[in-house]
């Protein structure tokens, strides 16, 4: 039932959270518990984990888990399949940030599907577009080189809120046309929101964020510039000036889907590299090549998952779903599918070219990837030019905490 | 500002203004023309824009772009022929005004 972006209204279906809430059509034998993104294994390793999936569980199965209870897939195939099929498997209610009911608003574009998903992509897609994002290049370099200054003359830093944190975050704002001295701010709302896994902390940071974004968008519509906050303020896709809500729910999702990936991106392939001088070798031996570096690099450090909910019944691999079913496509295991990346946990910058999962596919495929891409190739670049060789610091503990997008806790490096 | 006509696997075809710098693959979809997917965006990293250059314009647009673009195009869902390009990578131009491509029955 395609839903209507302007009047939101909660969705209807369930969630089942716990053993006792095991819909009955789950085959006990497809039951696991198994602990991904809360499990102490999962948490001592989350990649390693991740890959291991494929030689301990089904390809489908039914977790069960704290954080709700849902299909797992982790095949390459059928991940494109259910991502590339949303009138089986919907986008609609199928994200979990909590929201004010008697406030209800739907996340734009992500939980709209076709074929009104299309109307709002082509208001911010050129922005967003290999060439559009190619305008912003220079002044990631200078970003990148500003916060170099900061700590090269130290020998070390702490590189997830000296580097990793505050350059996408940086980026971003500058994108989207907010002040820059948001950026501590915004920072800790999004881990709130992403890393608490507390939902009473989640519903209270998504109530700071409310509260900034509407009065951040009553100021863009007065006084119009050239950010994206302003650009879909002022958007009328077909003469039709969006409403408040949509406005609202485009804004906020940027922000939730803008702020921590690229983060914990450039911390997973820091901490990699760190211990990989042989990698950070071979990247300064190839310049030429620094595209397939950075897209091996997100293949091999993705860092986050696609949710979907069945809008029929369906089956596949023998596996029998229900309509109402929440599906969670685990794709950094799906960029681990040995049948499509053989030896997968193995970097290799020459593979041949394959459809990876970092950005999801389908119509919801990530509008950030090719800023992602960007900015991963130029913290490169700029950084080993500057820092040619680096390593963990002795004694640094790496650790990993729950939530949806995957990355270390914080990590000092030397040079 | 040049056009391009999208030919569908029906032979139902769509005329649109693509303007001078943007490539095929947007022209399709900010115009509505099914047929192109186009889902990542232009990254050469899906072959879900995959198209078959007229025959008539073969020669003035020419052969995939990029090595990137000729390995993606050999795992194109749909048959790959000689005339095959991924439309993200044709940038449009006045030489290419009046464009014909063809759409492939699916991109997945």
């Amino acid at each position: 039932m395609p839903i209507d972006a302007a009047n939101p209204v909660p969705p209807a279906f369930p969630r089942h959270v716990g053993m006792d809430q095991v819909p009955d059509h789950v085959p006990p034998e497809l039951i696991r518990q198994s602990g991904l993104t809360v499990g102490p294994e999962f948490l001592a390793g989350p990649h390693d984990f991740m890959a291991a999936l494929h030689e301990k569980q089904p390809p489908i199965y039914y977790d069960v888990s704290p954080m709700g209870n849902m299909w797992h897939m982790l095949k390459h195939e059928d991940a494109l399949f259910g991502l590339r099929h949303p009138e089986i498997f919907s986008n609609e209610g199928a994200t979990p940030f909590p929201r004010d009911p008697d406030d209800y608003f739907y996340f734009i574009p992500i939980e709209i599907d076709p074929p009104h998903h299309r109307k709002y992509r082509n208001i911010v897609d050129p922005v967003f577009s290999p060439k559009g994002v190619l305008k912003l290049e220079e002044q990631i370099r200078r970003r990148s080189n500003d916060l170099i200054d900061g700590f090269i003359d130290k020998g070390e830093c702490e590189f997830t809120e000296e580097f990793g944190r505050p350059l996408p975050v940086s980026v971003f704002l500058d994108i989207m046309g907010l002040p820059q001295d948001m950026r501590d701010t915004f920072v800790s709302w999004a881990m709130q929101l992403l890393h608490s896994n507390d939902r009473a902390i989640m519903g209270q940071a998504m109530q700071s964020i409310t509260v900034y974004l509407k009065e951040a968008i009553a100021e863009k519509k007065a006084n119009p510039d050239d950010g994206v906050v302003s650009l879909i303020a002022h958007a009328a896709p077909d003469g039709v000036p969006l409403s408040d809500k949509e406005i609202f729910g485009f804004v906020c999702f940027l922000f939730i889907g803008g702020l921590d990936t690229v983060f914990a991106t450039l911390n997973n392939i820091w901490l990699y590299l760190a211990q990989n001088p042989d990698k950070v070798q071979e990247i300064h031996e190839r310049p030429q090549d620094i595209d397939k570096v950075v897209e091996e690099l997100l293949r091999r450090w993705s860092v986050t998952f696609s949710g979907r909910v069945l809008d029929q019944d369906y089956e596949m691999r023998g596996v029998k779903m229900k309509k109402g079913d929440r599906v969670t496509f685990i794709l950094p295991a799906c960029n681990f599918d040995p049948e499509v990346f053989p030896n997968p946990l193995e970097v290799d910058f020459d593979r041949p070219r394959r459809t990876i999962l970092a950005f999801t596919v389908g119509v919801h495929s990530c509008m950030g990837a090719h800023l992602a891409r960007l900015e991963v190739k130029i913290a490169l670049q700029e950084w080993l030019k500057r820092i040619p060789s680096f390593k963990l610091k002795p004694g640094t503990h790496i650790e990993y905490r729950p939530g949806g997008v995957i990355g270390p806790e914080n990590f000092s490096l030397v040079w | 500002m040049p056009k391009v006509t999208y030919v569908d696997y029906a032979g139902n075809a769509q005329e649109v203004d693509v303007p001078v710098g943007e490539n095929v693959m947007h022209g399709a979809l900010y115009h509505g023309v099914e047929g192109i997917v186009g889902e990542c965006g232009g990254g050469l990293s899906c072959a879900t824009c995959h198209c078959y250059i007229d025959d008539a314009w073969t020669q003035k647009v020419g052969g995939p772009s990029s090595d990137i673009e000729a390995e993606l195009l050999e795992a194109a869902a749909a048959e790959v022929k000689p005339t095959s390009r991924l439309s993200c990578q044709i940038e449009m131009t006045d030489a290419l005004d009046g464009l014909v491509v063809h759409m492939p029955e699916s991109q997945y």
